[in-house]
């Protein structure tokens, strides 16, 4: 059997997919940095905040400055042309990929599940002979030139594609989505005004379609886009599921990355060079690959870890391809009690964050630590002994209606955040 | 081989030109987008045309008002113009308290903002020196405390009438005070006039645009509203107006402060406050026509059983009792820990949650000022 899975993972396929994926996944990513620092997030999101909110583990990271995160950025866009073109194309993405994901990791506001997905795909890049064929680096060292790769540097993508589209359908699996067609319920209505498919959203039964739809979309479009007969339909869908998102939701170059990189199901076809001479790097490599997918794989499930709602405690919540699944709005009153002098007030929170972080902070638990324990630092080098910190904080959940979120009784500044550890304080969700 | 070179760069140039399509005529474009069609949305022409338009022509005309009842103070200063100067200056900040839900569009572009007209507690140094003769620049960034209405409110109640008038005729920096008085209310009233201006059909049409901007995305007219009515609510009206003046709400460790209300020298904190829920009620019911409420009630949104819409509707009538039953003035009734100004508080607190979080997502509009992509 293992040499079976080793003349599926090893044998000649042809590097037109890879080629073809480097080249417009690359562009986009051009196009997206480029966008990033036009709009000006470079300063709105990095140098303008006072505080931010690194991932558990990534604390020692902090954001350089106005010329340390404009080089950054500069070498990300950089990088991600010279992907495009494939001009030195390994030290290309391995410099794309850290870049990306020092930013990522700076600060959790900004997680967004496309960003997610770009920094997989480009630390997979790293490991794929895409530039191969199709490239400058080929035109400057014609003896890299091949038309075949070993199946596996393909496949990593497509497995990676079609686990994403796979579980984002399996979290739509719920009572909210199917049944309630929550929250599309209250987002579809809210775009009545798009041109001519507004009136159609305005329907209750649009809802439950998209929904439905969605799940359907989500769950089969591995499979249809797996097979050749029937991938070219496959891709018609995702042209035209991904288009509908753009045009009805604000979620930026998310439908644009899922376009370009599914085109990596395309261009196989029929091989006839000899199998490929093994190096002796490639066990250990494919060793590594497969931790990696089994830590794909088990990501998604570790709510299950967790008791209560996953949508309300957001415990498991992030890179878990869960998108579009809530509506959440919060409000998050927090409150400073010095014990020497039992004096209570309450803090302005627009004075420590800025309007994004402060509205991601009011629905998610994790951030809210991490806010108290600025809070805590704060008053503590402003001589408070020992602040003690409580949050009164309301959140509506798909349309639940507000209800309090957080146990308001308790020193928020004595709690610690762990790695997979429950938050008690936490209030159980009630529908 | 040909052949796949052929399919890959026509495949890569459609996919490229349609990303690019895409990518330029998307919804996320920016805040500059124009709206995206010509329809109208009931709602928006009815708050625009018969609550925002008539209660920025109020803020302007009773502006223009108080210019010229001050331009008669100043030409002869007596008793009698300055109770003109007094009631003129009344009449027009609680326009003002109609029109402080409304930071957006015009008002934003043209500095009519609460930093520029309500900026309390006013700086009285910074006035005292101003109107002593010292250089400054009216709407100047440092100016902002000693400008807009507290600082009119300092200038014309802080020292009784008789005192007042011998500021503006017989002390030494009377001329001084005087060309600062006007100075002030010339302000407002060409910043009022230019809004009010900014907004109608026969000046700059904003009301076109406000009735266009349908949709709920960032820019939209309904996000930019309903996120200037929850600033406007839950900074400016639970914060400053209660929240620091009792002692709840702060930087640091303050005690209550009860000078910090709105409206302190001349006793119109209740009078103001009751004045701004009124506008905000009228604004989310729509008074005659469609309103706020017509889009929460669509919504089918629900709030501990009941409907959101009927909640909200039923703490606006809360509120306005709350406010009416506060002690007067309201800052003995703070220094006295008056337990109706708890009260109000608390009910305040309740409508933020109701309109930040509740009113908001049934919505679908995000609170943040910020343009932003989510997935």
């Amino acid at each position: 059997m293992m040499t079976g899975i080793k003349n599926y993972l090893y044998r000649p396929y042809p590097i037109a997919p890879l080629a073809v994926l480097r080249i417009v996944f690359g562009a986009v990513l051009f196009i997206s940095t480029l966008r990033f620092i036009a709009r000006g997030w470079v300063r709105d999101f990095y140098l303008t905040p006072k505080y931010h909110f690194p991932f558990y583990g990534f604390e020692w990271l902090h954001p350089m400055g106005a010329a340390g995160m404009y080089t950054i950025y500069g070498l990300m866009a950089l990088a991600a042309l010279c992907i495009c073109v494939g001009f030195f194309y390994r030290v290309a993405t391995a410099l794309f990929f850290a870049c990306f994901a020092y930013a990522e990791l700076l600060d959790k506001t900004y997680y967004l599940n496309h960003y997610y997905l770009v920094t997989l795909f480009a630390f997979l890049l790293i490991w794929a002979p895409a530039h191969r064929r199709w490239s400058l680096d080929v035109l400057l060292r014609p003896s890299l030139h091949t038309l075949t790769v070993p199946a596996w540097a393909v496949f990593l993508f497509r497995w990676q594609l079609c686990l994403i589209y796979f579980c984002a359908g399996l979290s739509k699996l719920t009572a909210d989505w199917l049944l309630y067609a929550e929250p599309l319920r209250i987002w579809l209505p809210a775009r009545a005004s798009t041109p001519l498919l507004g009136p159609l959203l305005r329907q209750e039964w649009a809802a439950y379609f998209f929904s439905w739809a969605g799940a359907l979309f989500d769950l089969s479009i591995p499979f249809i886009l797996m097979s050749r007969q029937t991938r070219l339909a496959g891709y018609i869908l995702v042209v035209v599921f991904h288009t509908l998102t753009a045009l009805l939701f604000q979620i930026g170059m998310f439908p644009y990355l899922m376009m370009s990189a599914t085109l990596v199901f395309f261009f196989d076809g029929p091989v006839k060079e000899p199998a490929h001479r093994q190096s002796r790097r490639e066990p250990a490599l494919l060793f590594l690959l497969g931790l990696y997918f089994l830590w794909q794989v088990l990501m998604p499930f570790r709510f299950l870890l967790y008791p209560g709602n996953l949508l309300w405690t957001e415990e498991g919540y992030r890179f878990s391809w869960r998108v579009m699944l809530m509506e959440k709005g919060g409000a998050a009153f927090f409150y400073i009690k010095d014990p020497a002098t039992g004096r209570r007030f309450e803090v302005n929170n627009a004075a420590f964050l800025t309007a994004y972080q402060e509205r991601m902070m009011e629905t998610q638990p994790d951030m809210m630590l991490q806010y108290a324990h600025i809070l805590e630092r704060h008053y503590r080098q402003q001589g408070m002994a020992h602040p003690e910190v409580m949050v009164e904080s309301y959140v509506t959940l798909n349309g639940s209606g507000s209800r309090l979120y957080i146990d308001s009784t308790i020193n928020l500044a004595a709690q610690q955040e762990s790695w997979f550890g429950h938050k008690q304080w936490i209030l159980p969700f009630k529908k | 081989m040909k052949r796949t070179t052929l399919w890959v760069s026509g495949l890569g140039i459609c996919v490229t030109g349609l990303i690019l399509f895409l990518a330029a005529c998307s919804k996320s474009g920016g805040k500059s987008s124009t709206p995206p069609d010509s329809t109208t949305d009931t709602v928006l022409v009815n708050l625009g045309t018969n609550i925002i338009i008539p209660s920025y022509q109020q803020l302007a005309t009773t502006s223009a008002t108080l210019d010229a009842a001050v331009g008669a103070f100043n030409t002869s200063p007596t008793l009698t113009t300055l109770d003109a100067v007094q009631t003129a200056f009344v009449q027009a900040y609680k326009a003002w308290a109609a029109c402080s839900e409304l930071e957006f569009g015009p008002a934003a572009d043209l500095y009519l903002t609460t930093h520029f007209t309500n900026s309390f507690p006013a700086d009285t140094a910074l006035i005292k020196a101003n109107a002593g003769g010292a250089s400054y620049v009216i709407d100047g960034l440092g100016n902002y405390a000693a400008q807009g209405f507290p600082a009119l409110d300092y200038l014309l109640f802080a020292y009784g009438n008789d005192a007042t008038l011998a500021r503006f005729t017989t002390a030494g920096t009377a001329s001084g005070a005087r060309q600062y008085l006007a100075a002030l209310t010339a302000s407002l009233k060409s910043k009022t006039a230019a809004v009010a201006t900014a907004w109608n059909a026969t000046g700059g049409n904003y009301i076109d645009r406000f009735s266009k901007g349908v949709g709920t995305d960032a820019g939209s007219s309904l996000s930019l509203l309903v996120n200037a009515l929850v600033m406007d609510f839950d900074v400016n009206l639970q914060n400053y107006k209660i929240g620091i003046p009792i002692g709840q709400y702060g930087p640091s460790v303050l005690p209550k402060s009860p000078t910090k209300v709105e409206g302190y020298y001349g006793d119109l904190s209740d009078v103001l406050l009751v004045t701004q829920i009124k506008a905000f009620q009228n604004l989310y019911t729509g008074a005659a026509g469609g309103g706020l409420d017509d889009k929460v009630a669509a919504t089918n949104a629900q709030s501990n059983g009941g409907s959101l819409n009927d909640a909200i509707k039923t703490q606006w009538n809360t509120l306005l009792t709350k406010m009416q039953a506060l002690p007067d003035p309201l800052s003995d009734g703070i220094q006295n820990n008056n337990s109706a100004v708890n009260d109000a508080y608390t009910a305040v607190r309740q409508m933020t949650v109701l309109l930040k979080v509740d009113m908001s997502s049934a919505l679908g509009i995000k609170i943040s000022f910020q343009d932003d992509d989510g997935d």
